[in-house]
């Protein structure tokens, strides 16, 4: 019963060989296998982490962005502003002065003709008064009389002439 | 008194004949069961989505794990696989005896076998971890007066494992013998469970966990 032979021996291999058989088949695998989840469970929670900075650096990249565009905006919109007012003013301008060349254009038109009138006029009124003169003459009076009348009359037509330019 | 001893069962013709009991043939059969139990269970392991099978070992192997990392350290978990080997052997060699198997741990063959390996494994990780200059110098701590029972400390260890284990299994045999022989019916039902199963799976447990408590001395 209380015996101690050479079993003793074979029961220290056989725990050997036992330690060994269950570390490779049971006790090996299961353990890595835990420790195979425990890393992929923080490596996700890892990668999760770094996904969210991700995504913050992202929104504030992009929140930069937008109120960059505002402002961008609000600029080219102040430029467009003020080339208009520049185009409009140089219109204005320009038409002013186109304005001012036609008027005065047609002012020298208007005074020319007028002239041209006026000694087309005289010119007429010359030969209506020597006509008028001639007629009086042969009806009536001597070389005189018609000398006389003839210079009156040209006196008298030349002053309202005179006095119409002078108004 | 035959149940008691641990019969030869055949003689390995080497060296004038060595006599193999019947614990050794007995622990031949566990190793085996548990091996091919182990390749059977173990397959297919996966990461993600573990089947019951899976679940089920890895809460006991985790459990275990736990167990004794919480009292030898996580820095010396690499001897927690033999500590757990220990613990399923022992498991199943003290209910082995419901199965009709005389267990293994009845013969004190076994019982010192397994205390002298864990012997060796708690001096050797006391030198591992500490030096073997730590480990000569230990003995005499506090007083160099105490160095001999320091000493003796060395195989008193191992001898109380080895009688608690063999004592107990014994003690529960006997018992559970004499009961069937006195009335063989319903009566031995609650002591069965006692002895066999209650007492079996708590001297496994005291066991490996006086092994590791030493081992966690030593590397003090």
């Amino acid at each position: 019963m209380l015996s101690l032979d050479f079993n003793f021996v074979l029961e220290m291999i056989n725990l050997v060989i036992l330690y060994l058989l269950l570390r490779k088949f049971l006790i090996g695998p299961v353990m890595n296998i835990m420790e195979k989840r425990r890393a992929m469970i923080a490596d996700g929670i890892q990668n999760a982490n770094d996904q969210q900075a991700k995504a913050m650096e992202l929104k504030s990249q992009y929140e930069d962005a937008l109120s960059g565009a505002k402002d961008e905006s609000r600029r080219m919109i102040e430029q467009a502003r003020a080339d208009a007012k520049k185009e409009y003013d140089r219109i204005l301008k320009d038409a002013d002065a186109e304005a001012g060349k036609i008027m005065q254009t047609a002012r020298e038109t208007i005074d020319l003709e007028r002239e041209q009138t006026l000694r087309q006029m005289k010119t007429e009124v010359a030969g209506l008064a020597v006509d008028a003169a001639r007629k009086i003459v042969m009806d009536s009076c001597g070389e005189k009389d018609s000398q006389a009348v003839y210079d009156q009359f040209l006196r008298e037509a030349g002053d309202s002439h005179e006095d119409s330019k002078g108004k | 008194m035959e149940e008691l001893n641990c019969t030869p069962v055949f003689e390995i013709p080497v060296f004038g004949g060595i006599a193999v009991n019947e614990s050794i043939v007995v622990t031949w059969i566990i190793m085996a069961v548990l091996t091919v139990l182990s390749v059977i269970f173990v397959r297919n392991l996966r990461v993600e989505n573990p089947g019951k099978v899976q679940l089920v070992l890895e809460s006991a192997i985790g459990w275990a794990q736990d167990f004794f990392e919480g009292i030898i350290g996580k820095e010396n978990r690499r001897y927690v696989p033999y500590l757990i080997t220990v613990a399923l052997y022992l498991a199943v060699s003290n209910l082995i005896g419901l199965t009709g198997f005389k267990p293994p741990t009845k013969d004190l063959n076994v019982t010192a076998a397994l205390a002298i390996m864990s012997m060796l494994l708690i001096e050797y990780s006391g030198i591992h971890r500490n030096g073997l200059k730590h480990w000569a110098g230990h003995f005499a701590k506090p007083v160099p007066f105490v160095a001999p029972i320091m000493v003796m400390e060395i195989f008193i260890r191992p001898l109380s494992l080895c009688m608690r284990l063999f004592g107990n299994m014994l003690g529960g045999f006997v018992v559970m013998e004499l009961v069937k022989a006195v009335v063989p019916l319903l009566v031995p039902i609650p002591l069965s469970f006692y002895f066999d199963i209650f007492d079996g799976l708590l001297q496994a447990y005291v066991f490996v966990f006086l092994t590791a408590l030493f081992m966690n001395e030593e590397m003090e």
